[in-house]
């Protein structure tokens, strides 16, 4: 399920697996209908003025010029300014990754176990329960986000009274201030990644469960716990890193539903204001370090897989 | 016994996409207009309340899954046609070609599917870009599928039988590895169109969906939410109705490779 090709070393691949997206990435970004000049215009800017404003902003200069002037910008850590707001990319991002790398680390922390055991029960729970529990795994990562996110304010948050629905963190202030603020938009990334998680992790904790030395373990009235932790585990060790990459990448992306349904101003708020509102260099560089990260995931899997397990 | 299962979760799934297709003829009013009392509560002639503009929940919801489902049905349709012409190509002719395609499909899928739409809605309209996410993001998977298959048929007995008659490649792919496989193949359109509804429901949540006044399942989600404790409905039915409705694809996907003996 998680074969990559290996033509090259891994560093190498992880190379161009980024060059490629920052590729895809401005080329999105470069055919929007009109461009930098029209929205710093207001749309109410003459011909002479959108022309001064284009040379201005290097408009002019053909694409792959501007593609090297943006990855050299980058590179020595000056990616560019808001068109809207007029403050450096860099700034901006500071500002927000609090919440949004708060988001995700607590909802691996918390779909990483339950992915691994929604998957050990569904191959060696109760047999009763094992029905059940696929379903639920099919079910639950087939729900979309917001269906969740609705789910869990009606019951968590209308229903019981626990938790703020739609929570007001001050901007720049850390989200661990506000525990309470993160736990359903936590709770929404985590369930239905766990669902996918688990979906993906069931074929190879059942294939490993039919070979003859975990049967001996479990004859010899080893804990179910103990066979899970000693001789499973490990063994999957290779495709649940890979798994780890997946899930990385979903929940990058994922980030956005929530930190929008809840108002939460993290990175995924910030991509997507600058989509509706067209700040190119914006938008550029957030999908650019999104990009990064679920690179970085895969090298992380690749270095952590070990050799011999390698399918 | 799982054959039956199949039917009528595929009779069930025909239905919840009609029903969604045809909602809006049953609306009594414009799900558009303005009238009742903001988040009031169910009543006669409101069954299910109003949302906070004091527009009827009910005909918002008959209305609302119209686009959704039709752009989710273009998006899966597309991806799943695309990956299993490529699947069959590539797993038939397994060449350096191939091989360089498979290649490209795993450079894609490194990208998450909704970062991949999130692009494409900075230069397309939203229900295009739900279509240029799952071809993206769906259609390498589909491929894969389709290529094992399709290689693993390769030299089977029924494949080699035709080709000795003298059939040529082309319609020994079409007439008898193509239907040897229909399962696999419905279960992964199933799941394309899983994937494809939910990448459609996060863009219409961001507010790249259809304008406003519209009615759109997602949207409703989004809009209704902080009137959650005022009027539940509001947001619980349309969430149902995507629940629904991605529900039972995926349990169809489920119940179709889990009869063929895939994992």
């Amino acid at each position: 399920m998680f074969q990559l090709p290996r033509p090259a070393g891994v560093p190498v691949r992880a190379a161009l697996l980024l060059a490629a997206a920052s590729v895809v990435i401005f080329l999105c970004t470069a055919a929007l209908p009109g461009d930098a000049a029209d929205v710093l215009g207001g749309g109410r800017a003459t011909a002479e003025e959108l022309a001064r404003l284009r040379a201005e902003q290097g408009l002019d200069r053909p694409l792959p010029v501007r593609y090297l002037d943006w990855l050299s910008g980058v590179l020595t850590g000056e990616p560019g300014v808001s068109l809207i707001t007029g403050r450096p990319v860099a700034e901006l991002v500071a500002e927000r990754a609090a919440v949004t790398l708060a988001l995700a680390v607590a909802a691996l922390a918390l779909g990483l176990p339950l992915t691994t055991a929604l998957a050990w029960a569904a191959v060696r729970g109760p047999r009763w329960a094992r029905p059940a529990v696929n379903t639920l795994i099919v079910t639950g990562a087939a729900l979309p986000q917001a269906v969740v996110a609705a789910a869990l304010v009606a019951w968590l948050s209308t229903a019981w009274g626990a938790f703020p629905p739609v929570s007001m963190l001050p901007a720049g202030e850390p989200p661990w201030h506000r525990p309470d603020l993160l736990v359903l938009p936590v709770l929404t990334l985590a369930l239905p990644t766990a669902a996918y998680g688990a979906a993906l992790l069931r074929g190879a904790i059942a294939d490993v469960v039919a070979q003859p030395y975990v049967r001996d373990a479990e004859l010899r009235g080893l804990s179910p716990v103990t066979v899970l932790f000693r001789y499973v585990l490990p063994m999957v060790a290779a495709p649940a890193t890979r798994l780890f990459a997946v899930l990385l990448g979903g929940l990058v992306a994922g980030t956005a539903v929530v930190e929008i349904l809840f108002g939460l101003a993290g990175l995924g708020e910030l991509l997507v204001t600058a989509i509706s509102t067209r700040d190119v260099p914006v938008v550029q560089n957030v999908a650019l370090l999104a990009a990064a990260v679920v690179v970085a995931g895969l090298l992380v899997a690749d270095a952590a897989a070990p050799e011999a397990v390698r399918s | 016994m799982r054959r039956r299962t199949a039917g009528a979760l595929a009779a069930w799934a025909g239905a919840a996409v009609l029903v969604a297709l045809g909602g809006r003829a049953l609306t009594g009013h414009d799900p558009a207009a303005v009238g009742a009392t903001p988040w009031a509560g169910p009543e006669p002639g409101l069954p299910l309340g109003a949302d906070g503009l004091g527009r009827d929940v009910l005909s918002r919801v008959l209305a609302g899954g119209q686009d959704l489902t039709l752009t989710a049905l273009a998006a899966a349709l597309t991806a799943s046609a695309l990956g299993v012409a490529g699947g069959l190509w590539a797993g038939w002719n397994r060449g350096r070609l191939s091989r360089a395609a498979a290649a490209t499909a795993d450079l894609l899928l490194a990208l998450p599917l909704l970062l991949l739409a999130l692009l494409a809605v900075v230069a397309l309209p939203g229900p295009a870009a739900v279509i240029a996410g799952t071809v993206l993001g769906g259609t390498p998977l589909t491929l894969r599928v389709v290529a094992d298959a399709t290689a693993g048929a390769r030299h089977a007995g029924y494949v080699e039988a035709a080709l000795a008659r003298g059939e040529r490649g082309a319609s020994v792919l079409m007439r008898e590895v193509l239907p040897a496989h229909a399962g696999i193949i419905g279960a992964d359109l199933a799941q394309r169109f899983v994937l494809s509804v939910q990448l459609a429901v996060a863009l219409n949540v961001l507010g790249f969906g259809p304008a406003p006044p519209a009615p759109d399942w997602a949207a409703m989600l989004r809009e209704n939410l902080p009137g959650l404790g005022l009027n539940p409905a509001a947001t619980i039915v349309p969430a149902l109705a995507l629940a629904v409705l991605t529900g039972s694809f995926a349990a169809l996907s489920h119940a179709l490779t889990s009869r063929d003996g895939a994992p």
